[in-house]
């Protein structure tokens, strides 16, 4: 049966090829390697032959995840570190899709949840940012939004909207300004370690196309939050007007409200609003 | 009727694969300097976002064909219907007249390594890869060709040389070949086989497109790096297979230590002048054959 054996021999061959150590440093796969495998004219053995197969797959791999994550790899202290982190971490997590764009999409919670990068906030953060401009890369699209739908509305109708935000828009609490650093490392001129600081970041991909972040205010993100997870306008501006305690009501919130919504439309961030009814 | 005639395959011109450093300047351009690109297609599969934006910009300049590292047509996994649910919508979407990948495999039990990975040359994987290139057809509805691509080990399994599997393969699944003869050369060194051999014995009407590309010796074999010019041995395979083939649809690919687009476009232009020179001269051997008749 062909699929049994050549199922066989890729399995054999594939596990050769993600190994982190040479195939001539393991008896067993030297002599499996010596079983399939013609040596070469050249005087290559089997398994030196396999080798050129592993070298490319961490030449590769490697290379590419660095590019996806810039941010990361500046606060572990550069390629050697990082390179040691993408070998551990593709080791644990084999890439499981033909999708390149996707061979990290596990790396911040791996490095949220391993030795030794595990409890380094920075480390967390810096990939957690780099994760969410890879997505903000290749989310799907969305037609712009159309303003005109706002004036037809009546008053009433606002505080059951539903705001639907565009799927490249990206919302993260993060415990440093990460999205400064990145910006920093890629412009070159990131030198210390960033002091921590609570920061709420949105990720987008604005109408031409290039990939944005900005911090934006505690009430705001919040807001943002609620809406995004599908919460009606109405119900969302109550419950951080109750969260911010006495000082501030719901109607005080509108103009502030309004002012965001403004500013979320003209950025891209918000794809659709849908009135109950 | 050959498979080009008969899938209506058009010589496109020379062309070079497209890459992300030179999108933009492809875009300013006011003349196109190249006759047609080349787009990796797993760059172009996602939902939206920058690339499928760039697509769109790109394909209002240039006829587009997009070439597959992911197909995994030699594997023993299943076939990925996601993956070919996502490719027949691009190679539709951008009105493609063929699309290909690489006669190899890229994966087992759901890991995917992203290489071009070899296959053991039998009867067995021969019946196997047919059935599974008769499905792409099926499900994608285009012409597909297949492309050879480098090695750098041999199975003591393998009982067909790639010539012939390559030739009986594209026969009894009825598909094209894009015959990279820079691969032909890096695995003619490799293994010891001649490369000359190699693209006579390729079946020329089922050529739709060649390969160019630069390579690296490493001393004990060559790797194909796509990351230099073409060299002259490679040059002169292209000769012959144009000989064999006629004009037919050529690309210069560069993938590592990408040049500046003009380097490309320069290279693109040998290919040209190559091309050109090797037709005349089958146009000529042909004359000279049919007066001496």
């Amino acid at each position: 049966m062909v699929s049994g054996s050549l199922g066989a021999l890729q399995t054999f061959f594939a596990h050769a090829a993600m190994r982190d150590s040479t195939v001539g440093s393991d008896a067993e796969a030297i002599a499996e390697a010596e079983r399939l495998i013609v040596p070469s004219l050249r005087g290559m053995s089997p398994a030196d032959r396999l080798d050129v197969y592993r070298e490319q797959y961490w030449l590769r791999h490697v290379p590419s995840l660095e590019e996806d994550y810039p941010t990361l790899s500046w606060a572990l202290g550069g390629p050697a570190p990082f390179r040691e982190l993408a070998i551990r971490y593709l080791t644990a997590v084999p890439p499981r899709t033909w999708d390149l764009q996707r061979l990290g999409e596990g790396l911040p919670s791996y490095v949220a949840n391993n030795a030794p990068w595990q409890g380094d906030l920075l480390v967390s953060d810096a990939a957690r940012i780099d994760w969410a401009f890879m997505e903000a890369f290749d989310a799907a699209d969305a037609p712009p939004f159309d303003v005109g739908v706002l004036s037809v509305a009546p008053e009433d109708a606002w505080p059951l909207a539903t705001i639907m935000f565009h799927p490249a828009v990206r919302a993260l609490t993060l415990g440093h300004p990460v999205h400064d650093l990145r910006q920093a490392v890629k412009d070159g001129s990131a030198r210390d370690r960033p002091a921590a600081a609570t920061t709420h970041v949105v990720v987008w991909r604005d109408s031409a196309c290039r990939l944005q972040a900005v911090a934006i205010e505690q009430q705001a993100f919040a807001l943002l939050s609620a809406l995004a997870s599908g919460v009606p306008l109405g119900q969302a501006c109550d419950a951080i007007a109750f969260t911010s305690g006495d000082t501030e009501s719901a109607a005080d919130l509108g103009p502030k409200v309004s002012s965001w919504f403004q500013r979320w439309t003209a950025s891209g961030w918000v794809s659709s609003v849908r009135f109950a009814g | 009727m050959s498979y080009r005639e008969r899938h209506e395959i058009p010589d496109l011109g020379i062309g070079v694969g497209l890459r992300r450093p030179h999108v933009a300047q492809v875009l300013r351009e006011k003349q196109d300097l190249v006759d047609w690109l080349e787009i990796v297609s797993e760059n172009y599969l996602a939902d939206g976002g920058i690339q499928r934006s760039h697509l769109e910009a790109v394909r209002e300049k240039y006829r587009l064909i997009p070439h597959g590292v992911s197909l995994s047509i030699g594997g023993a996994d299943p076939l990925d219907r996601r993956y070919l649910a996502r490719l027949g919508s691009l190679v539709h979407g951008i009105g493609a007249p063929w699309f290909s990948d690489h006669l190899c495999w890229t994966g087992i039990g759901g890991v995917d390594v992203h290489d071009l990975l070899p296959m053991p040359y039998t009867a067995e994987t021969l019946a196997h890869v047919a059935e599974r290139v008769k499905v792409v057809q099926g499900e994608l509805r285009a012409p597909f060709a297949l492309e050879n691509a480098s090695t750098y080990l041999e199975f003591r399994e393998s009982t067909i040389p790639e010539h012939e599997f390559l030739a009986e393969l594209a026969e009894r699944a009825d598909c094209g070949i894009l015959l990279d003869v820079n691969n032909v050369f890096v695995s003619a060194y490799n293994h010891g086989f001649d490369a000359k051999a190699y693209i006579d014995a390729i079946p020329a009407d089922r050529v739709v497109q060649i390969h160019l590309a630069g390579h690296e010796d490493k001393g004990t074999y060559l790797l194909d790096t796509h990351s230099d010019h073409v060299r002259a041995e490679v040059w002169d395979l292209y000769r012959r297979a144009v000989r064999r083939c006629g004009s037919v649809s050529t690309l210069v690919e560069w993938d590592q230590s990408i040049p500046a687009w003009e380097v490309l476009v320069a290279e693109a232009e040998k290919a040209r002048v190559v091309r050109a020179e090797a037709v005349a001269a089958a146009t000529n051997t042909e004359a000279a054959w049919s007066a001496g008749l």
